[in-house]
């Protein structure tokens, strides 16, 4: 196994005392593409919040480039790009395109730096990288949901991160947009030599594409390559009855409660 | 009106209601941007309870009405992030409450005191030599702090979350915004008044925010817009003799009902 980048060991984090996730041991090597999976309320978020260091664990510990994530400096985590859970976005909210982008040097660059060409270069860089670069003076809010994923991403990139750390990317857009932003995910993992961590809640888009699945509830059920992972007995245990398995071996998790919230 | 312009009088209230209209509408963008409308409008009231408790207890109006309104930004800030009590709610209630005060500090003075009423409604035309120096002075540090973190407050105004995920010290820069607030609504009571001072903050960045789909330029916008209805409503109002602060604030608020007319966001939204 190749460095690893983030070394979970025997993590317990939560909020008001309550854990939400418990007992995670779990290494990530640099430049692995790992899918996080698991139900809805299952922590993967909170992973997410851990990773970049906005939550230290109860117990345990966590480390992230070798620096304790209590520790975890500004520029620690201007190098873990991060694109959260979407949110409906304010559609009139005054912002173009290369504006939100260039939001991403903002931590690198630190406090009382302006940007420079350089920053601007690098974020035009990012919005090439995500096939959005003719875009660079729209106004985000005119943007398709999918378009705007890019952005997003291209932020993320514009911080020119080691981790790529993506919170449920394919959420609330179309089908065929869901594809596309997973095969540019893939695209920049395999391009740019990230280390990816993909959440969410569909296991069938993302079996073929990652080196390792980790799943998730409360709990680190297992963690491996898909076929090791993806075992009915393994995913009965997290899933229970919610969990279909066709004959062609499809998996599909039903999910209502997602759309509710 | 060329004539009144050669007043000393009428040059300084110009000149301290330019000030105001530039520090408010470029504050504006960002407490318009972050959603801290009513949060304003609660330390305009505080910051007016001070200066009632000053003439009380004779202390000096503007350091009291700063420390009154620190804490009121600094409370709410608190309790936004803590999250028990829904934010209108907490800020309705120090809103409400600090004007209680403001009346009873009134009730306790002995004799009518036109000077603090001054404060409530604004007298632009009656500020003198001195009070223009210390708003130039409060005017261009919180212009100045507002240059030099820019982008950070951007980024919070945008999106406070992932500007701290990012690596943005998020936390700080947001308390920074509420600190700059609190100075401006009290750099700005003289000029505007307490009632008003929150309509120079949020018309010009609303305005600006109605013709544009970017940051920089809602800024620039907002600037000219509340830089130039200040001016224009204190030469109305010497002209037609009206109080200045409603006559700034009717000013702006035509110039925001027309950008809505206008505003290709509208345009747009009704092609959707």
């Amino acid at each position: 196994m190749a460095h690893p980048i983030i070394r979970f060991s025997h993590a317990t984090f939560g909020f008001h005392g309550v854990a939400a996730l418990e007992d995670i041991t779990l290494d990530i090597a640099e430049g692995e593409f790992v899918g996080v999976i698991g139900p809805n309320g299952s922590g993967k978020t909170t992973l997410c919040r851990a990773i970049l260091g906005l939550m230290p664990p109860f117990s345990g510990s966590l480390k992230i480039f070798d620096c304790s994530c209590e520790e975890l400096h500004c520029h620690h985590r201007a190098r873990i790009g991060y694109l959260p859970q979407k949110e409906s976005l304010d559609r009139n909210f005054p912002i173009t395109v290369l504006e939100a982008v260039m939001m991403g040097r903002y931590g690198a660059l630190g406090l009382f730096k302006r940007p420079s060409k350089q920053d601007r270069e690098i974020a035009l860089q990012a919005l090439e990288n995500v096939g959005m670069q003719d875009h660079s003076k729209t106004a985000l809010g005119h943007l398709s949901g999918g378009q705007q994923q890019r952005v997003f991403i291209a932020r993320a990139l514009a911080q020119q991160p080691q981790v790529l750390l993506l919170d449920e990317p394919t959420t609330g857009i179309d089908i065929t947009t869901q594809y596309s932003v997973l095969d540019l995910v893939q695209r920049l993992h395999r391009d740019l030599g990230l280390t990816v961590l993909l959440v969410t809640h569909d296991i069938n888009m993302i079996r073929k594409r990652v080196n390792r699945l980790a799943l998730l509830k409360t709990r680190l059920y297992a963690a491996g390559p898909p076929e090791e992972v993806l075992r009915p007995d393994i995913l009965r245990e997290v899933y229970g009855k919610d969990l279909v398995i066709t004959e062609k071996d499809l998996i599909i998790v039903e999910d209502y409660h997602h759309h509710h919230h | 009106m060329l004539e009144l312009l050669s007043y000393d009088f009428m040059q300084r209230s110009l000149a301290a209601a330019m000030l105001v209209g530039a520090v408010c509408s470029a504050i504006g963008v960002f407490v318009v941007l972050r959603g801290l409308a009513f949060v304003g409008a609660g330390t305009a009231h505080a910051a007016f309870a001070g200066v009632a408790l000053a003439y009380l207890m004779g202390w000096p109006p503007l350091a009291v009405a700063i420390v009154f309104g620190l804490a009121t930004v600094w409370i709410t800030g608190l309790m936004e992030e803590q999250g028990r009590m829904k934010l209108d709610v907490s800020i309705g209630i120090l809103y409400t409450a600090t004007m209680a005060l403001a009346i009873l500090f009134l009730g306790l003075m002995k004799t009518y005191n036109a000077e603090v009423y001054g404060y409530l409604f604004g007298s632009v035309l009656s500020v003198t030599a001195e009070e223009l120096r210390i708003i130039a002075a409060l005017g261009f540090c919180v212009m100045g702090a507002l240059l030099i973190f820019s982008k950070e407050l951007y980024f919070i105004a945008f999106d406070q979350e992932m500007a701290e995920a990012s690596g943005v010290p998020a936390r700080r820069i947001f308390y920074l915004l509420l600190t700059l607030v609190a100075v401006t609504v009290v750099v700005s009571l003289k000029t505007v008044g307490a009632i008003l001072v929150f309509a120079m903050v949020l018309i010009p960045a609303s305005t600006a925010y109605q013709l544009t789909h970017s940051l920089a330029q809602m800024t620039t916008l907002s600037v000219v817009i509340g830089t130039l209805c200040a001016a224009g409503g204190v030469l109305l109002s010497s002209v037609w003799d009206l109080p200045s602060g409603p006559a700034i604030v009717l000013l702006a608020t035509a110039v925001f009902f027309l950008s809505v007319l206008f505003s290709p966001k509208r345009l747009n939204r009704s092609q959707a």
